[in-house]
């Protein structure tokens, strides 16, 4: 924890790691009818991390935190946890613990018996588990609630409550699908840093499993996107918002501008691309991508990464469309001279009016903000 | 509002057709059930209408012919109270017993598919009562299926004796009255939430513990509702008894047909009946009074 610079890239972190999985594919069905929930997942995830699976709904997430839990065994691959593996093993045969999406609390138990179950199932004392019972109580302050069936209390006291009784075992690993996305925004905001604190104060790894890239760039350590059954790029909230590997993890995280440049000319990591208009500017290259000279290829910049000047001024121009006022900041829709849409966000610091449809705005892009995406 | 209120003091009136059949049809016949235990029998049959309590002093003793001051409980009775009672207890357990896992077999199958499994337990009530009956005898009859294919592989050197036990009344009564447990099981098996079954397993229950701690508690009101409508037709019941049971076992629907029929003694089997109804009541509060209190006590 506390490792992700911005941007840089840490492939060999000390620190031990908690789960391993190697090669591992979930096929759902036969022959035709075969379907490929995961495919050639390799990861590490480390111990007392926040790690967060994140995609579009549909893109394995889900089933790879069940094959974790144990709910789904991997059709090939291994998978280990804190060094032993476990592919076959049932769920109650693993360190892990769920968060189920809709909590699955047991109606016919009171919040208490709810949290103290692990613990009575794994036969600890009476007295053991009455006293971790309270501790959790506490931990996530419910402790007036105790004796409430769980159709007696709010949705976000649920969320609590299953939290507390995923908890009480003491899992290596806790594991939670999308447990946020019931709760309206408010208490979604509340709930997310009392996540982060839960995690913190007992140091247990968290497997994250959510479709809301504001929520895992706020929250995780590191995140996982994932898009049909693979892992498209692994690394820090920066990284992945920063340095997208592909157009998809580009688009699905944040607004994107994607521009489609000729190269000008090439330079070890950097290469130089024309801008609408004619300028010439510097480009990040990915690693192990060469693009050939000539050859346009598609750039990326987030909308906050440049700033308006006066016509012919900047790197380029453009003409406004529309504006949207959002408060903190306007998004700003221009075309540019090519023909290319650019959205631009302005931070509304002074009570500015937004720009009129039809100005020509000149454009300069933040330093080393434009990024070439792998072919 | 006090207008709302007189107006909706009225649409009871909209019930009117059906409280006229309600006690037509179920409180009438009762009544008259009633006054014919406190009634003379006659002698053909049918009843004289003088006053006595001789019917419901005969369903519990007897007297002896030549002296009539010798009262002796009446065992004869007492013994088929017992065995209706034992038999129906234990048609209901059997009926739970096997009547869960089929219900969870349905249950746990594709939506698509359960349709089909859930007609196929209906199946058997197409067929008349007395021929499905008939249809066990022909299985368990000395010369029947099973004796001939034990007695054919050489298990069994004479045939065994099936027809005419508690075991026959048993299987029968079970046989015929197994659906009604599995439809109200798969009702509460079809809205229970598999998710707490993996909560379950992820909170390291084992199969067992899952099954005790999780599913049985959560199936409870469909084994509740199983269970009452597996036990009060099983002692009533008349037909499989009369033919599985023979003349030997009887349970108290045959005893409450012969005092109407060769008896000739209409109040006794007026009483009979009436002790009947007492029996399932009483069963029926008991039990919803303990399935509440069970509830209770879990809060």
């Amino acid at each position: 924890m506390g490792s992700t610079g911005a941007g840089v890239s840490e492939p060999t972190e000390t620190g031990t790691v908690e789960i391993v999985i190697r090669d591992l594919s979930k096929i759902f069905g036969q022959g035709a009818a075969a379907f490929h929930a995961l495919s050639d997942i390799d990861l590490e995830i480390r111990t007392g991390e926040f790690f967060t699976l994140l995609g579009p709904s549909g893109c394995g997430k889900t089933t790879l935190l069940r094959v974790i839990a144990g709910f789904e065994q991997p059709s090939t691959g291994s998978l280990g946890i804190n060094g032993k593996e476990v592919a076959g093993l049932g769920p109650n045969a693993r360190p892990v613990n769920t968060v189920f999406q809709n909590y699955a609390l047991f109606p016919h138990m009171t919040v208490a018996q709810n949290i103290g179950f692990g613990l009575k199932m794994q036969g600890r004392p009476r007295s053991e588990v009455e006293a971790t019972t309270d501790e959790m109580l506490r931990l996530v302050k419910m402790e007036a609630m105790a004796e409430r069936k769980p159709s007696e209390i709010s949705g976000g006291q649920q969320q609590r409550v299953a939290l507390a009784r995923a908890l009480a075992p003491r899992p290596r690993v806790l594991l939670l699908d999308e447990p946020l996305s019931a709760l309206d925004l408010k208490l979604r905001k509340e709930m997310q840093g009392e996540l982060k604190r839960l995690q913190t104060e007992t140091g247990i790894t968290f497997i994250f499993v959510t479709h809301d890239q504001e929520e895992a760039l706020t929250m995780s350590d590191r995140i996982a996107v994932m898009s049909a059954g693979r892992i498209l790029q692994l690394g820090s909230p920066h990284e992945i918002y920063h340095a997208p590997s592909e157009r998809f993890v580009a688009d699905f995280i944040g607004d994107t501008n994607f521009l489609d440049l000729p190269v000008a000319s090439v330079d070890g990591s950097q290469a130089t691309v024309t801008l609408p208009g004619g300028k010439e500017t510097a480009a990040r290259l990915p690693q192990g991508y060469l693009p050939v000279l000539g050859e346009t290829v598609t750039t990326v910049i987030r909308p906050e990464q440049a700033q308006t000047v006066a016509p012919g001024q900047g790197d380029m121009d453009g003409v406004v469309e529309n504006a949207v006022f959002f408060g903190t900041d306007t998004h700003v829709h221009l075309r540019l001279d090519d023909g290319q849409p650019f959205i631009l966000r302005r931070q509304n610091i002074a009570e500015a009016r937004e720009p009129a449809p039809g100005t020509r705005l000149g454009l300069t892009l933040s330093p080393g903000a434009l990024r070439v995406l792998k072919g | 509002m006090a207008e709302a209120r007189e107006r909706h003091g009225w649409k009871w009136l909209l019930c009117t057709p059906a409280l006229i059949v309600l006690v037509a049809a179920a409180s009438g016949p009762l009544m008259i059930v009633v006054a014919y235990s406190f009634l003379t029998p006659g002698n053909m049959g049918g009843v004289e209408w003088d006053f006595t309590l001789e019917a419901w002093f005969r369903v519990f003793f007897r007297r002896d012919i030549f002296d009539p001051d010798a009262i002796t409980l009446n065992q004869a009775h007492l013994g088929v109270f017992g065995r209706s009672v034992l038999l129906s207890l234990q048609t209901t357990l059997l009926c739970a017993v096997l009547g869960f896992p089929t219900a969870w077999f349905i249950a746990t199958r594709p939506p698509s598919s359960r349709t089909l499994w859930l007609f196929l337990i209906t199946i058997p009530f197409w067929t008349n009562l007395l021929i499905r009956t008939f249809a066990i005898q022909e299985v368990i009859r000395n010369n029947g299926t099973i004796n001939a294919v034990l007695t054919g592989l050489g298990v069994i050197d004479s045939p065994l004796q099936m027809m005419y036990t508690d075991f026959a009344i048993l299987l029968g009564m079970a046989y015929v009255f197994l659906p009604l447990m599995v439809l109200p099981l798969y009702a509460a098996m079809d809205k229970l939430d598999f998710r707490l079954v993996e909560a379950g397993y992820d909170l390291y229950a084992s199969r067992v513990q899952v099954l005790w701690h999780v599913i049985l508690p959560l199936v409870k009101p469909g084994f509740i509702a199983g269970s009452i409508l597996v036990f009060i037709p099983s002692i009533g019941a008349y037909v499989t008894p009369r033919v599985l049971g023979g003349g030997r076992t009887m349970m108290l629907g045959n005893l409450i047909a012969l005092q109407f029929g060769q008896g000739r003694n209409w109040p006794l089997g007026a009483a009979l009946a009436m002790l009947m109804l007492i029996i399932v009541v009483g069963a029926l509060i008991f039990y919803l009074r303990w399935a509440n209190r069970e509830e209770a006590r879990n809060v």
